[in-house]
């Protein structure tokens, strides 16, 4: 807890991120090219999968930038300490949008509405798709409004990202009121666009169902996963300088309180949407849970309960858990791959009754994780871990009860 | 329980650092009961001062789980047992209907718990405190920081205390009667 030696630390990525990034680019290529074999060999399997990868993905990119919103308008030491980390997250978004052009090229194999109706057996399907298709549901439509959603994210990346790079500089303009202008519409901007591009991505995968709740749903799934990202990277940096100086207790403890409120919210949500459809019991709400119930995906549904919700919260209720960034590192790990789990659950069922993972499943957002991890090492080692000259730097580089006196 | 003529000896410092420091150097000098005042919170203060975790919250972790036990065992005793009313031909013990209840009893207990067992555990609300008999106490919620150390701990000594505090270079140093 020396104040002096702080102001004079080096700020700089350890080389253990360099070293991250070239291994990620490595295991990217690598499951990349089995990917694209499956691809020629098994073009459904692979786009689904596609999607499923591409949706944890950008989940983490995404709820990074919501975070680093969140801690422009709040405040507090807890953001700022990875606030580069969030940052580097955020400015793969450039990236996403590249990888989002097979989500275009796989259309007519992801999306029923995007095939032929005469080929649709189902005759209540039929009537209902001849309406949908000719307003919402358009293949042009559905590209248009994702360039529309990149364009907002990507603003809005663009604007936090080049006024954080001033401030590692010394005689760096005061960019609060500016990171505020932008953070508060940003946020309100973040949840109508991840809403609708939840509608057009994930539920019309199943267009005869409705659920008002479920960009929610995707969004605080997006949140959570960034929130975990965010703390395994920083148990990464913590075994070098300047992340072991700079990341104490309290500040994991906040780490943790966020992973439990996220988690709470994430069950609360699903829980919600449960809990209507449940009570209305109409056939067109219910195919979504009858078909996740039966079929082997109600033991996915149930290990989400237990190992995604009731085991994490009841470990992360305990304060020593959520203070030791050596134990709660684990715990983000493993959310993540409910992270995953969820997604899986929501996408996959949309095409089998029965439950089934294919390789592509597990090769693909391995492919994409390896290309996006890669993109966000670099990022991540091109910017110091804390912008020096930010007003907000103190929190970190001084011990609390000093910046009272 | 008998009272001890003196509650403690009680030392002023200028800074938060200050009193960081000495209550370190008090608790390394084998000192136990010893605690510290001070107008805003102060980050690793208490864990200077060697304090141990309190009960609070395995009283709030049992009436949070009393509370969710109590709001289902309601509801169903309400809608299986004792007034069985058909609800979209949904069985009487239907869980997912209980469930925000349950959740709310959770919070609700689990809330007054945290409040009563706080007062129960800490002895508020506490109309007289011998530390106030010290008139320059009343700068502890102003700008002074205080470390006193109890006369009920083993290695207290009237002399042998006053002087071990005396060496901290404190501001102020009195002996507080209880």
């Amino acid at each position: 807890m020396s104040a002096a030696a702080t102001p004079h630390l080096d700020l700089t990525a350890p080389e253990v991120v360099k070293k991250i990034s070239q291994r990620s680019l490595v295991i990217g290529i690598v499951f990349a090219m089995i990917a694209a074999i499956l691809a020629f060999l098994r073009p459904d399997e692979f786009y689904r999968a596609y999607l499923l990868g591409f949706m944890c993905w950008l989940g983490v990119a995404l709820g990074s930038m919501a975070i680093l919103m969140i801690r422009h308008l709040t405040g507090g030491g807890w953001g700022t300490v990875i606030r580069r980390i969030l940052g580097a997250a955020m400015r793969t978004l450039p990236l996403l949008a590249a990888l989002f052009v097979p989500v275009i090229l796989g259309i007519h194999r992801l999306y029923i509405w995007a095939q032929p109706l005469g080929n649709i057996e189902d005759k209540h399907l039929r009537e209902h798709l001849e309406k949908l298709t000719q307003t919402y549901l358009t293949v042009n439509g559905f590209i248009i409004r994702a360039i529309f959603y990149f364009a907002v994210w990507n603003l809005i990346s663009f604007l936090l990202s080049k006024w954080s790079k001033q401030t590692d500089h010394a005689g760096a303009p005061d960019n609060s009121e500016r990171f505020k202008a932008v953070s508060g519409p940003g946020l309100i901007l973040y949840g109508f666009t991840i809403s609708f591009a939840a509608i057009d991505w994930v539920m019309s995968l199943d267009p005869s169902w409705i659920s008002t709740i479920f960009g929610l749903v995707i969004l605080i799934g997006e949140v959570l996963s960034a929130m975990c990202f965010a703390v395994v990277v920083e148990r990464i940096l913590y075994d070098y300088k300047p992340m072991s100086e700079m990341l104490t207790p309290d500040f994991v403890h906040d780490h943790g309180k966020w992973m439990l409120a996220f988690t709470m919210v994430w069950a609360y949500f699903n829980f919600s949407q449960w809990l209507i459809i449940w009570a209305g019991n109409l056939p067109s709400e219910i195919t979504f849970y009858l078909t996740r119930l039966h079929g082997g995906w109600g033991s996915i549904g149930l290990i989400l309960v237990l190992f995604a919700f009731v085991i994490p919260f009841a470990m992360l209720l305990s304060r020593p858990f959520k203070r030791d960034i050596r134990r709660l590192v684990w715990l983000a790990a493993w959310m993540l791959l409910m992270r995953y789990l969820d997604l899986f659950w929501i996408i996959e069922p949309n095409f089998s009754k029965t439950f089934v993972l294919t390789l592509a499943d597990v090769v693909v957002p391995i492919a994409i994780g390896g290309i996006w991890l890669w993109y966000f090492s670099r990022n991540l080692a091109s910017l110091p871990l804390l912008p020096a000259y930010d007003p907000d730097a103190h929190e970190v580089l001084q011990p609390t009860h000093e910046m009272h006196v | 329980m008998k009272r001890e003529p003196m509650y403690g000896i009680m030392a002023e410092f200028d800074s938060a650092q200050a009193l960081i420091d000495a209550a370190k150097r008090t608790h390394e000098a084998g000192y136990k009961k010893i605690d510290a005042y001070s107008p805003f919170p102060i980050e690793g203060l208490a864990e200077e001062l060697g304090f141990h975790r309190d009960e609070v919250p395995l009283v709030v972790l049992i009436g949070g789980i009393v509370g969710g036990l109590t709001g289902y065992l309601m509801q169903y005793w309400m809608s299986a047992v004792d007034y069985p009313l058909n609800i979209g031909g949904k069985p009487y013990h239907s869980w997912p209907a209980f469930i925000v209840i349950t959740f709310e009893m959770t919070i609700l207990f689990a809330g007054i718990s945290a409040v009563f067992g706080m007062l129960a555990l800490n002895g508020l609300p506490m109309p007289y405190h011998p530390v106030f008999n010290v008139p320059r106490f009343a700068l502890a919620s102003k700008d002074r920081f205080f470390l006193i150390v109890f006369s009920s701990d083993p290695k207290y000594d009237p002399a042998g205390t006053f002087d071990f505090l005396q060496a901290l270079e404190p501001r102020s140093i009195s002996e507080v009667p209880s």
